[in-house]
């Protein structure tokens, strides 16, 4: 029985492990190609969660459409907002350090706006919920309950880490975009398009935020206010160092599986305040997160 | 080929450069050389398009190329191998290069251009697939100058090539830049090091507060009073 707990425990956190891996990601790109923390990837987690809803629920698109939809509009949104809102400022370039703070600040904007924006559709005043990706009864491995729809997530989750990880370590593009965040002024001097490349990491970071809403929504209630479930990519980004991808991954994985521990072992009302225990065990037994950088302070 | 005229650029309020006229002939090396903050390396970025030219012109094989996007000017041929280690640390060797060549990207012919790269350092060919951040100083110099042949360039400019290397690799790395000079590369030679520049060179330009105070050919600089003073030590 208490095998069985503990199993049932660690599948349902992988779930939601993997939501919060792919929020963590986003927020991790742009912080290591820009050195910006994207306050705003909790909104689009749910401008994608009620774009998923709108395409599905009110349009009546068929699931797979939706599911190439909201990426490809999630990415001219964050494309657009790098071009028409980072890049106007940081071409104005007062100086550094001030650039950086504005910057960061200009995130929280994008942030307000887009939960003014989503209020202000009637549309998202009733309280809504996506109807699960895929029907059908659960599968039982052994006495474990898996849903189909979780299962689908795990799996769309898995595709696109993969993906994001084949792109980033074999192709030529992906490759410029590493080359970029390690060094811009070498890659402007090899030709490498920086602006342009800054913006695709915007489309990127706001496509993977999207598809996390879209695979959040079936779980969750929508609300304007659910972006805040950025609080837990942030613990699992922090977990996982900052600023390595596998460390997202194992981050989320991590905080999922200790939030269902604690929900199932301890109570349900503890769950809230797991990632801050993690975050803190972590930060003190390993101050650079499991695959950080070595540890240095920085001046924002 | 390359034509720098009434070239100003400045940082915030301080005036970097005032006036700067260069040229480099289609066959030429040609050096400037000025002392640590004469603005030597402020003219090659202004070149490359990564400091804002104020005032002037950059024309490159007659076009004007003042204020370009950096992207387009090394699609043109102006490439510029930077001062200190400006590498990709955490990519390998070979993407190093490989990035050298990305506005060369669409054709098919990168494999010989990096064949020809690891036949002019073989050491390269050797490191392949080590992380850039592990090699020696020298290897990170030759890294820099292999990636900026793959971009297929018409002009390669050097900035202080000599800082930080041994007197070995320093003489080492000229005979490259001979080489390459020989196959048809004109270059523009930032230094420091006035001795061994004005020795590779045909013609030299001399910096100072950011305007040419003093120009000629390279025997004749090396030759004059004043140079012998200030920069190639009496």
């Amino acid at each position: 029985m208490l095998m069985l707990k503990l199993l049932q425990a660690a599948a349902s956190g992988v779930v939601t492990g993997c939501i919060y891996a792919m929020i963590a990601l986003s927020v991790v790109i742009i912080y290591k190609a820009t050195e910006i923390v994207n306050f705003a990837g909790g909104e689009l987690v749910m401008v994608g969660a009620w774009l998923g809803l709108l395409l599905v629920g009110y349009f009546g698109l068929p699931r797979p459409v939706m599911l190439l939809a909201v990426p490809v509009v999630l990415f001219v949104l964050g494309a657009a907002f790098d071009r028409l809102a980072l890049g106007r400022i940081a071409r104005r370039r007062p100086s550094r350090r001030l650039e950086h703070a504005t910057l960061v600040v200009a995130t929280i904007g994008l942030s307000n706006l887009l939960k003014g924006a989503v209020r202000g559709i009637p549309y998202t005043q009733e309280v809504r919920r996506l109807p699960p990706l895929i029907g059908g009864a659960p599968i039982f491995v052994g006495d474990v309950v898996l849903e189909r729809q979780d299962l689908a997530i795990v799996a769309l989750a898995a595709v696109v880490m993969l993906a994001l990880w084949a792109f980033f370590r074999y192709t030529l593009p992906g490759k410029a975009l590493r080359a970029t965040s390690q060094n811009a002024r070498a890659a402007a001097l090899v030709g490498i398009p920086v602006a342009g490349m800054r913006m695709s990491v915007w489309g990127l970071a706001a496509s993977l935020s999207g598809l996390a809403g879209v695979m959040l929504a079936p779980k969750l209630l929508l609300t304007p206010d659910m972006g805040d479930v950025v609080t837990l990519a942030f613990a699992a980004a922090i977990i996982g160092g900052f600023t390595s991808l596998p460390g997202c991954v194992v981050g989320g994985a991590i905080l999922g599986i200790m939030q269902n521990l604690v929900g199932t072992f301890i109570a349900p009302q503890a769950i809230a305040v797991t990632p801050f225990f993690v975050i803190m065990l972590v930060l003190l037994l390993r101050p650079q997160g499991l695959f950080g950088d070595t540890v240095g302070v920085r001046r924002v | 080929m390359l034509e720098v005229s009434g070239l100003s650029a400045a940082y915030g309020a301080v005036a970097a450069l005032e006036d700067v006229h260069l040229r480099v002939a289609g066959d030429q090396v040609v050096c400037l050389l000025g002392a640590n903050g004469a603005g030597k390396t402020t003219t090659l970025n202004c070149i490359s398009g990564i400091v804002p030219v104020r005032r002037g012109r950059v024309l490159f094989e007659g076009e004007d190329v003042t204020n370009r996007l950096p992207e387009q000017i090394v699609r043109r041929g102006v490439v510029q191998v930077p001062e200190g280690r400006e590498i990709f640390p955490r990519l390998s060797v070979e993407d190093n290069l490989r990035l050298g060549g990305w506005t060369q990207r669409r054709h098919r012919s990168w494999r010989d251009d990096l064949a020809r790269v690891h036949d002019l350092f073989p050491r390269l060919r050797e490191r392949a697939h080590q992380p850039a951040g592990t090699l020696s100083g020298g290897e990170q110099q030759m890294l820099m100058v292999g990636r900026a042949l793959m971009a297929r360039p018409r002009l390669l400019m050097f900035d202080e090539p000599s800082l930080g290397l041994s007197p070995l690799l320093v003489r080492q790395l000229f005979a490259i830049i001979a080489r390459i000079h020989r196959a048809g590369l004109p270059i523009l030679l930032v230094e420091q090091n006035a001795r061994i520049a004005l020795a590779a060179s045909a013609y030299g330009y001399i910096l100072e507060n950011g305007e040419i105070t003093l120009h000629g050919p390279a025997d004749r600089l090396a030759a004059d009073a004043r140079v012998r003073h200030a920069y190639l030590g009496g």
